[in-house]
């Protein structure tokens, strides 16, 4: 999802850049900060934002209200499908097995593999709790994990065990190349232990 | 917590740094080296994670969609005969005539210009401040990891409060740098600093982190609430302590 994400930054930097030209241009006019504002290009002090002459110059005109309404109308339908695309990459559905072509009809669930690959990292030395889920092509998926360690888990340890088995058994299991993922690891509360 | 005091314990090593590895010169080999620790095939040091700043990014649209959808609304309902609303009349009003010295206005356009270079700030920040990132050694490609500010904090102090001599410990984890502080109820402060510094280098070394953090451990005498420990004459036992040390703090780093 780097596409998403550059996306996002892209269009954040936009609206960032606008809001603070717009602000500081009107801070500036206001407090008549600018010089020569007498030949209407600049803002000064006793200007307003928007003038009725100017909010209605074009009104008269044919196409104006139509125009009006086909801007609005695309910046609602750009607006809503930027807002649609936030929930980050949704699970893989069904996964494609690599090697030679399966049998027909045999395909893998997403949640299959991500619950496999989750139990079997649950129980590794270390880890209380864990939660993986499949994104991406479904060819090509990505592991989302998400591991809770005991207090007594050290990440090097997990980080090792986690790559050399459930990891490796799920990408041999399915014959992929590789199994790229992303591992988020979190240390479960806990009170204070002192020694003896 | 007013009534501890930080103790006079002299640097082990004046000016020195414990961890020759870190010190001065050219930063430690990016695969491991001393520093980063004892793993002998971890990889090429990961590449700093970027958030896809979602949130954030939903506010916009969603602000956009309403303000937008809103006026789209009311410039159809006009056009198809309906009565306009009342706020685009007084908007238009306020917009025509309101000075831009007016201090509405001007309160607008600074909230919009603070609010602009917000956006711009998560534009253009990395974000993800809660999380290091970690080298994976010896993984296979694509796979990154990385912890909980939080959780590594959790991890150092188990590791803190595991030495002898420790009441108690606060460490907090920079992104650059962990503090730790410590009480000390018994043994001799001077050693237990050095305990603890080990340990939490040990630990360090287990968290696997892609850019260690550099330690800072502060030692303190515990309140004396506590009886539980003969406490070896708390006075002679330093006694040899000279004075311009002004706190048990040790930094790893001696001149940074």
């Amino acid at each position: 999802m780097k596409v998403q994400a550059a996306v996002n930054r892209i269009l954040l930097a936009l609206a960032g850049l606008a809001l603070l030209g717009g602000g500081l241009l009107v801070l500036a006019g206001g407090l008549d900060l600018l010089p020569g504002t007498g030949d209407g290009r600049l803002p000064g002090p006793h200007d307003v934002l928007l003038g009725r002459a100017q909010r209605t110059r074009f009104t008269g005109e044919g196409w104006w209200w139509p125009a009006v309404i086909a801007g609005l109308a695309l910046a609602v339908v750009l607006a809503v499908w930027w807002l649609t695309a936030q929930p980050g990459p949704r699970t893989a559905g069904r996964l494609v097995l690599g090697g030679p072509r399966p049998p027909e009809g045999v395909e893998l669930r997403g949640q299959a593999l991500g619950d496999a690959v989750a139990a079997q990292a649950a129980g590794l030395p270390g880890v209380r709790r864990a939660g993986v889920r499949p994104v991406g092509r479904p060819d090509r998926p990505r592991a989302r994990i998400a591991l809770t360690l005991a207090p007594d888990g050290e990440p090097a340890a997990v980080l090792r065990a986690l790559c050399e088995g459930p990891l490796a058994d799920a990408r041999t299991s399915a014959g992929w190349a590789s199994l790229p993922a992303d591992v988020r690891l979190r240390v479960a509360g806990h009170r204070t232990r002192r020694a003896e | 917590m007013t009534t501890q005091q930080d103790l006079p314990v002299p640097q082990a090593a004046p000016g020195g740094s414990e961890d020759p590895a870190r010190a001065g010169g050219p930063r430690p080999s990016r695969d491991g080296g001393a520093a980063a620790g004892a793993v002998p095939d971890a990889g090429p040091r990961p590449r700093r994670p970027w958030s896809a700043r979602r949130v954030p990014a939903a506010l916009v649209a969603a602000a956009g969609a309403v303000a937008c959808g809103t006026l789209l609304y009311d410039v159809v309902a006009v056009r198809t005969g309906a009565a306009g609303g009342a706020w685009r009349r007084e908007l238009a009003d306020g917009l025509a005539t309101l000075p831009l010295s007016d201090a509405r206005v001007l309160a607008g356009a600074a909230a919009a210009a603070l609010l602009g270079l917000w956006l711009l700030v998560l534009a253009l920040t990395p974000g993800l401040r809660g999380r290091l990132p970690l080298r994976v050694p010896g993984a296979p490609e694509g796979v990154r990891a990385d912890l909980e500010r939080r959780g590594a904090a959790l991890l150092l102090r188990d590791a803190a409060l595991r030495v002898p001599g420790v009441g108690g410990a606060r460490v907090r984890v920079g992104r650059r740098r962990v503090r730790a502080r410590v009480d000390v109820r018994f043994r001799d402060p001077r050693q237990v600093r050095e305990d603890v510094t080990a340990a939490l280098r040990a630990e360090r070394r287990g968290l696997s982190l892609a850019r260690p953090p550099r330690l800072s451990v502060r030692v303190r005498r515990a309140p004396d609430r506590t009886v539980a420990a003969p406490a070896p004459a708390p006075a002679a036992a330093h006694a040899p302590a000279p004075a311009p040390a002004p706190a048990a703090r040790h930094e790893e780093e001696g001149t940074r």
